[in-house]
């Protein structure tokens, strides 16, 4: 029980963080994705870096199994192939499944349409997925794989690095970019 | 005096300007999303839908729900994920209620889109590919991307990839002949 009282709070938190960085506005994520504003990307490498190195120094100390760690699995090309179809209707549409949550609670229209088309996606996604979907994600199937075992160093130190690399990254670029 | 009194209010407005809104909310968001992987899990959205379907199947036609292994592998709504989505839902009502924002019914986000119908259009088409899409790849922004490279894995950093090639080229390819 306990568990899902957590999930409704962080649920909670999190819409009104989209909302208020105007993340559930599909003419944002537009200017984002045309790299005309970097305000969402910004955010999320903000969210990111400050999550990784938390998460990591808190696992330092209290220990890995006391967390909820839970990484999924680096399929490569359905994994990619995912990225790629997802991209085509994030460029479309502006929403991603969660914004579209959103902003179907601040009263957006166009938001239930994105969430009608997303309940239909995921209803043809359970027909095709045994025939079709399933063989593409057992191709270069690595399994859990994460960056520190790539890299073959502690994870806490690959969070702090990879956290600072990502805030770095996001302080130097403008917000506003004009055009050229 | 008067010099001094009319320089004085840029200097106190510099020193107190405030920080970015996407640097200040990005934060928040990144502590919340590591109590998360504390006291539950990872946050993510898109699991949800199928798990959707299937309580829906469920109901209307038990034989062909448990006979599907995409809906039994997915399980029961029944999870911190479903609550999750319940919270962004609700979030986003509060957020936009106590800040006074108005959203707008059908907000047009490119040059294609010069009526409601087309832009429903796109948020239907585009609603189907984010969830297809993040269903063939296991998670979506939230779950791939936030906590994915969150956790430091791999698979999060490829979808990322995949996310922001096709993303930046279907927003532009859709804003043809804008200024």
């Amino acid at each position: 029980m306990t568990p899902l009282i957590y999930a409704l709070i962080v649920g909670v938190a999190m819409g009104a963080l989209i909302q208020r960085v105007r993340a559930s506005s599909p003419a944002m994520i537009a200017a984002n994705l045309r790299l005309e504003n970097l305000s969402v990307i910004k955010f999320m490498a903000t969210t990111i870096a400050v999550g990784a190195i938390l998460a990591y120094v808190i696992a330092a100390f209290i220990g890995k199994d006391a967390m909820h760690f839970d990484i999924k699995p680096t399929y490569v090309v359905g994994v990619l192939l995912g990225g790629l179809v997802f991209g085509v209707g994030f460029g479309l549409g502006g929403y991603c499944p969660g914004t579209c949550v959103v902003g179907a609670g601040e009263g957006r229209k166009d938001a239930l349409m994105a969430l009608l088309g997303g309940v239909v996606g995921a209803f043809f996604f359970t027909l095709l997925f045994s025939s079709v979907i399933a063989p593409i994600n057992k191709l270069m199937d690595y399994g859990k794989l994460t960056l520190d075992q790539v890299l073959g160093l502690p994870a806490v130190g690959v969070a702090i690095g990879l956290g600072a690399i990502f805030l770095g990254v996001v302080y130097m670029l403008p917000t506003e970019v004009k055009k050229g | 005096m008067a010099h001094s009194a009319t320089q004085a209010p840029p200097v106190a407005a510099a020193s107190s300007s405030p920080i970015p809104g996407w640097a200040k909310f990005g934060a928040i968001f990144g502590v919340v999303s590591a109590l998360s992987i504390l006291t539950w899990g990872p946050i993510g959205v898109s699991g949800t839908y199928p798990r959707f379907i299937g309580a829906v199947f469920r109901r209307l036609t038990p034989g062909l729900a448990h006979a599907n292994p995409y809906l039994e592998k997915m399980g029961s709504l029944i999870k911190p994920e479903t609550f999750l989505v319940i919270g962004l839902l609700i979030g986003g009502f509060l957020a936009a209620k106590l800040s006074g924002d108005k959203a707008q019914g059908a907000e047009y986000i490119h040059t294609g889109e010069t009526s409601t119908a087309k832009r429903y259009r796109d948020a239907f088409l585009g609603g189907f590919l984010i969830v297809f899409g993040s269903r063939i790849a296991g998670g979506c922004t939230s779950g791939h991307i936030i906590s994915g490279i969150t956790q430091l894995s791999v698979s999060g950093l490829i979808f990322a990839a995949g996310v922001f090639a096709t993303g930046i080229a279907t927003a532009k390819l859709m804003h043809k002949g804008a200024k």
